[in-house]
């Protein structure tokens, strides 16, 4: 029997046509993955799926019955759920008021919280999803959240539910388990859509894959009759291969230097523990480790949004008093943001406006405080030309672009902003492989250039391709230092788990 | 076409997706608070056709016996209007919700008042006192708007805590302390509340047999110079950028190295001296001294009249005029047996409609937007993206 089946879909949005007369049929009981590059169409898609942007053309079958949504209402009442890459939850109420907020069993007219409760056990067991539906929600790790909204949506009946990247902000175990709930989905008949950039989880995880490239359909492939190189290619529409070329700089002077730097995160725990090490010119260290273990707070200090509670931060040879984002940007630091929607881009903002935030200030951008439009969309369309951020257009805000092509304004910006170190958070986030083969490309362009470049990523095969130096980060202390020449992600792992420690290198 | 996109450039100086959106929001809110104003004449028993021939021919906006008076003075009240409306523009686009443009605009009065009359200032030539009251006018506001901002940067104490409270102090100094003891008026004069300022520091008339002053000529400047700031400068990038950001707890401006904290003291600085011009344009061109009680309430209407000018200077124009239009017809309304009220219940129902804007935007676009473009699709989508970041 057919879940769901597309016919003709088309979205035209004022620039771009983001759906291009797509058809498809999704079996009841299958995963049914989507990929393809960044601003294909994959969200675009799924939002119409579920009722939040209307198709300008095309049909929507729900089992075998033409349907008409005008909400995501209608899309519930058909059951199917999304999961949102940004969870909806309110992070003051516990697990059993946020699963079951807009739908509260009753007694009466108050509120059953034990039954609540007995049903939140009953499906989270039915489906293997272990929460403690009493605990906050601020409490728990973005995993766990994410099970929430699982269980949220399971209890509402979905039979069809809809994954948008929900791999991007979990760590390799998290996604594991993911799989096992998503696993156990698909025995008990659920309909499965599946959403990532991670080819090797898509082979993992998938019955079917759909490719997408520029709104059209490429092609729909079984998962036997396929391989991750021939995605890629059906995706970019050329041969890639994601191998990242090694590049041996000379190494210059310590550009960077932290000594015993230790902080708090924002409820006041310590978490990063005094960690010291310096980064040279022309050079890329690497901080590897599972989400959580100090790299945020490492971050924060670096750039100037948390006091440390000591330790030194030293910056092309002068120690930075005060720490805060405008000093240490005049004194030649560079920031790509691990999270690009809430720290990277002024979402309402046009491109034009995002790229030279930070510089607007700077002549030739501005003199004396009145800004030189002209110059700025001359610089604009430049970067837009150059970083290959699509659609060409300078006046669309940001928040309208894929993400992919919000990374590139980012990196547009960065890049042409005056700096000798590079603090590049997680750069690849939700990321297609031809977007990250570009962010690569710019960041070893960059070490040729001979900016210092601290890297921290929680992908290993990224940070054993790039990195010159590896720092491991393990509950808030560097445990281990390597080269990549003498490790392997095993080794790595391990050290990131806190199971093995290494000696640090004699600088 | 061309025209239009004059108007807009104007309007926005930049491309704007959906900008006519701005525009017929609040036109469209204003026609429906006439026509629902009309039905609840009716509803009375009375003539709304009358009413509003009442209302209009003094207001001042359209050409009718008198014209010449009622036009002046719409455009001396609506000066004030605009100075209160400006203010909380400008506090809005960077995300702050300042209601204390009320306490700003007394601030700026009683300073006006006191360089108006005090001794070693009432001797100085026209231009020059001028001058220097409202440089003192537009610093006193200023710093009455900034503790406010610095408040929030420093201790995060929400600005509508603390403008609320500011209004409220500046209330009690000036009307329970400086009016009726240090700034006192010399009892034998029999004069109540401040002395009256020197015939210097009285704002010159530009129109003949009437008291219209060049109030409106400088809030038309002001009014062109905060659109500067906002969308020509770099600091006005940066309170945009903060605007967008602010209240959802995004760091992008902070992180991309905007002093976040300076700002808000700053935006607040400037909100507070604009919203005191307004005072000083109250005692120098009306009133001439600070009465013993006063009858505010500008910083308020200010509010009303942002919304209804969707926080852009020049709808904020536009609106103050229509403010003060109504309320300067208010009066004659009562030749139709209707209370002089009527008008601020016509103002309450257009602010109430932009409320709804987000209802009216929805339907305008369901007409418009499918009608005009079949590939465009309607409401829902733009919710979608821009509902969590609607100014
Ligand atoms: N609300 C919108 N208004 C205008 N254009 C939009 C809107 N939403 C998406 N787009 C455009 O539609 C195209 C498809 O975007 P979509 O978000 O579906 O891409 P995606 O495949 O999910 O990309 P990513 O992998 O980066 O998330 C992009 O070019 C994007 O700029
Ligand atoms: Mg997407």
């Amino acid at each position: 029997m057919k879940a769901l089946e597309l016919k003709g879909i088309t979205k035209q949005f004022p620039r771009v046509l983001a759906n291009d007369h797509i058809n498809l049929s999704i079996e009841k009981g299958e995963i049914f993955s989507i990929v393809g590059e960044n601003g294909a169409g994959k969200s675009t898609l799924m939002k119409i799926v579920y009722g939040l942007y209307t198709p300008t053309s095309g049909e929507i079958y729900v089992f075998g019955k033409k349907v008409n949504m005008k909400s995501p209402h209608d899309a519930i009442k058909l059951k199917i759920g999304m999961v949102h890459q940004e969870f909806m939850l309110i992070p003051r109420f516990t697990v059993t008021e946020n699963i079951v907020l807009g739908d509260e069993p009753r007694k009466g007219i108050v509120f059953d919280f034990k039954r609540a409760v007995k049903e939140i056990r009953e499906i989270s067991e039915k489906f293997g999803l272990k929460v403690d539906p009493l605990e906050k929600v601020a409490n728990l790790p973005v995993g766990i959240q994410q099970r929430v909204e699982i269980l949220k949506i399971l209890r509402r009946g979905a039979e069809i539910l809809i994954f948008d990247e929900p791999t991007a902000v979990l760590t390799p175990e998290e996604t594991e388990d993911l799989f096992k709930t998503l696993r156990a989905l698909k025995k008990d008949g659920k309909t499965i859509l599946f959403i990532s950039h991670k080819l090797k989880e898509v082979m993992e995880i998938s019955d079917r894959i759909a490719v997408l490239r520029r709104g059209k359909l490429q092609g729909v492939v079984k998962k036997e009759e396929t391989n991750e190189r021939e995605l890629a290619r059906m995706m970019v529409g050329r041969e890639v291969v994601l191998e990242i070329p090694r590049v041996k700089v000379e190494r210059g002077p310590v550009v960077l230097s932290v000594r015993d730097l230790a902080a708090k995160d924002h409820r006041g725990i310590l978490k990063l523990k005094g960690v010291s090490f310096d980064v040279h010119a022309g050079e890329i260290v690497a901080i590897a480790g599972v989400e959580g273990n100090g790299q945020m707070e490492l971050v924060n200090s670096l750039i100037g949004f948390t006091r440390p509670v000591k330790g030194k931060i030293i910056l092309n040879g002068e120690e930075m008093k005060l720490v805060t984002p405008y000093n240490v940007r005049r004194k030649g630091m560079a920031y790509i943001p691990e999270d690009r929607k809430r720290r990277g881009l002024v979402l309402p903002f046009k491109i034009r406006e995002n790229i030279i935030m930070g510089q607007h200030t700077l002549y030739p951008f501005s003199k004396g405080g009145i800004l030189n439009d002209k110059v700025i969309n001359q610089f604009a369309t430049k970067q837009v030309e150059e970083f290959d951020i699509r659609p060409r257009d300078i006046y669309i805000s940001a928040g309208n672009l894929s993400g992919g092509n919000q990374q590139k304004v980012i990196l547009a910006r960065e890049m042409a902003m005056k700096h000798n170190f590079l603090l590049a958070s997680q750069p690849t986030r939700g990321l297609d492989i031809g977007a990250m083969e570009f962010v690569y490309k710019h960041l070893i362009e960059e070490k040729k250039k001979g900016i210092a470049i601290l890297l921290i990523s929680l992908e290993l095969s990224e940070v054993l391709g790039l990195a010159d130096r590896i720092l491991v980060m393990y509950e808030g202390e560097i445990v281990g230092e390597t080269v990549p020449e003498k490790t392997n992600e095993e080794e790595l792992g391990m050290m990131m788990l806190g199971i093995k420690r290494n000696e640090r290198l004699v600088q | 076409m061309m025209a239009m996109d004059i108007f807009r450039r104007i309007f926005f100086g930049h491309k704007e997706e959906y900008w006519w959106m701005k525009i017929l929001v609040p036109i469209t809110s204003i026609f429906v608070a006439l026509i629902v104003g009309a039905i609840f004449i009716w509803s009375t028993g009375r003539s709304p056709v009358l009413a509003y021939k009442y209302l209009f021919g003094a207001s001042g906006l359209v050409p009718g016996p008198y014209f010449k008076q009622h036009f002046a003075e719409m455009l001396l009240s609506s000066s004030m209007f605009i100075a209160t409306g400006l203010a909380f523009a400008i506090a809005a686009k960077g995300g702050l919700f300042s209601i204390g443009a009320e306490g700003q605009f007394l601030v700026g009065a009683i300073t006006a008042a006191y360089f108006g009359y005090a001794k070693p200032f009432a001797s100085m030539p026209t231009v020059l006192h001028l001058t220097v009251i409202f440089v003192m006018v537009m610093i006193a506001g200023g710093i009455w708007g900034a503790i406010a901002g610095w408040l929030k940067a420093k201790m995060g104490i929400h600005e509508v805590i603390t403008t609320i409270m500011l209004n409220w102090i500046a209330l009690y100094l000036i009307e329970d302390w400086l009016v009726t003891g240090p700034m006192k008026a010399n009892v034998e004069t029999g004069v109540s509340g401040t002395p009256y300022v020197s015939e210097t520091a009285k704002l010159p008339i530009i129109l003949k047999g009437t008291r219209l002053n060049i109030s409106i000529l400088i809030i038309i400047v002001v009014a062109y110079l905060t659109w500067f700031l906002l969308y020509r400068t770099t600091f006005g990038f940066e309170i945009r950028a903060m605007g967008y950001t602010l209240i959802y707890n995004m760091d992008a401006p902070r992180a991309a190295g905007v002093s976040v904290d300076a700002r808000i003291t700053q935006t607040m600085f400037v909100s507070g001296a604009v919203a005191a011009l307004g005072g000083a344009f109250i005692i120098l061109g009306v009133l001439f001294q600070f009465p013993p009680v006063f009858e505010g309430g500008y910083g308020f209407d200010g509010i009303a009249v942002s919304l209804i000018g969707q926080n852009e200077p020049l709808g904020v124009f536009l609106a103050g005029i229509l403010i003060g239009g109504l309320r300067t017809g208010a009066t004659a309304v009562q030749l139709a047996h209707i209370p002089k009220t009527f008008p601020s219940i016509i103002e309450g129902l257009i602010v109430a409609f932009i409320a709804l804007q987000e209802l009216i935007r929805y339907l305008l676009m369901k007409l418009f937007v499918r009608k005009r473009n079949n590939t465009v699709s309607g409401g829902s989508d733009e919710k979608a993206v821009s509902g969590g970041v609607a100014k």
